[in-house]
């Protein structure tokens, strides 16, 4: 049902003027992906920083809130780009996009990631002031830092993924990687 | 002599192995990205740090001498995941534009960084003029994302 109306959404979206465009341009769609690409080593990059902060890694003399905080603007300017990027990126390839395994796993991954985020910012917040300056950080601090990281590292791999045939619609897979990828849907309107 | 090189690197047994499956180069070129965000990490927060836009509150010297520490161990994974993928398609690189602009700029990336930026930065940074630290910044952030873009483009134009 749901991967039904996701292929409708996407053929939909594929027969759409600006998707054609986009996709038969060689050079729009390269920038467009270099630029998602690049950027990460804004928005991964000033992650990295907070999260390594906060396992006790480096950065010590430094109050991890105060760090945060600073960091954040850069680190959502990154985001913003790579999120802007990253739709027009699936406008021009919807259909490919919303039948691969990589890209699905990408996105529950972003959510998961966003939720970790959001649970550890309120924690961040509310305990302020009483380990700024440890040494090691609390256990849950690290434990958050550490799964955010994991979390960051799958999702550049399944970005990266995404671009390899393995799992295409069409391969030899199990009825269950025919639903996970949703290719149960293009087989249905077929 | 350097094509002599290039063929014998993909015809060696690393270069056979990276070819033999499709995951083992995709699976390098991940590890590469991730590595790639904590270059950039350290780069940005540090230039940035110099350039007075973000962490003005915390001593320059701080960002930079921390920052310096990450950066090593990017460039460090960087190079050799870099080299391993270069193994798999040797000579498509060596007949590719864009992954010689990529080596210059790395070469220069790479003297800035340990031969001019680092010893500079270890002075007192009140008694340098603010806009020596501003330029090597700049140099620094451009020098880096040429050395990613001329990368990534490596892909596209083969």
């Amino acid at each position: 049902m749901l991967n039904s109306l996701l292929m409708e959404f996407a053929q939909w979206l594929a027969e759409q003027p600006f998707s054609i465009s986009l996709h038969e341009s060689f050079y729009l769609f390269n920038w467009l992906e270099t630029t998602h690409v690049l950027t990460l080593m804004l928005s991964l990059g000033m992650l990295f920083v907070i999260d390594a902060r906060m396992l006790g890694w480096w950065l010590i003399e430094v109050p991890a809130s105060r760090l945060a905080a600073r960091l954040a603007l850069p680190m959502w300017i990154g985001f913003s780009i790579m999120i802007a990027t990253g739709v027009t990126l699936y406008t021009a390839i919807p259909v490919r996009y919303t039948t691969s395994i990589w890209f699905r796993t990408k996105l529950i991954l972003l959510c998961v990631a966003a939720l970790n985020a959001w649970t550890f910012h309120r924690h961040l917040n509310a305990s302020a002031g009483t380990w700024e300056l440890d040494k090691v950080p609390p256990r849950r601090t690290r434990l958050a830092a550490a799964t955010s990281l994991c979390l960051w590292a799958g999702i550049v791999v399944c970005g990266r993924f995404i671009a390899y045939d393995w799992f295409d619609c069409g391969k030899a897979m199990s009825v269950f990687m025919n639903w996970a990828t949703g290719c149960v849907a293009i087989a249905a309107s077929q | 002599m350097v094509e002599q090189f290039f063929a014998w690197l993909e015809s060696s047994a690393l270069g056979a192995f990276v070819k033999d499956q499709g995951a083992t180069f995709a699976t390098i070129e991940a590890v590469h990205l991730m590595a790639l965000a904590v270059l950039g990490g350290a780069v940005f927060v540090s230039d940035l740090r110099l350039l007075n836009v973000v962490l003005s509150d915390v001593p320059s010297r701080t960002v930079t001498d921390n920052a310096h520490k990450a950066f090593k161990i990017a460039l460090a994974v960087l190079m050799i995941t870099g080299f391993v993928m270069l193994s798999g398609v040797a000579m498509k690189c060596y007949h590719n534009f864009y992954y010689w602009v990529k080596m210059g700029a790395l070469a220069v990336g790479i003297v800035f960084a340990f031969a001019i930026r680092q010893p500079l930065l270890r002075a007192d940074h009140a008694t340098l003029n603010p806009w020596t630290l501003r330029l090597v910044a700049i140099a620094s952030l451009s020098l880096w994302f040429l050395v990613a873009a001329s990368g990534r483009w490596i892909g596209f134009s083969s």
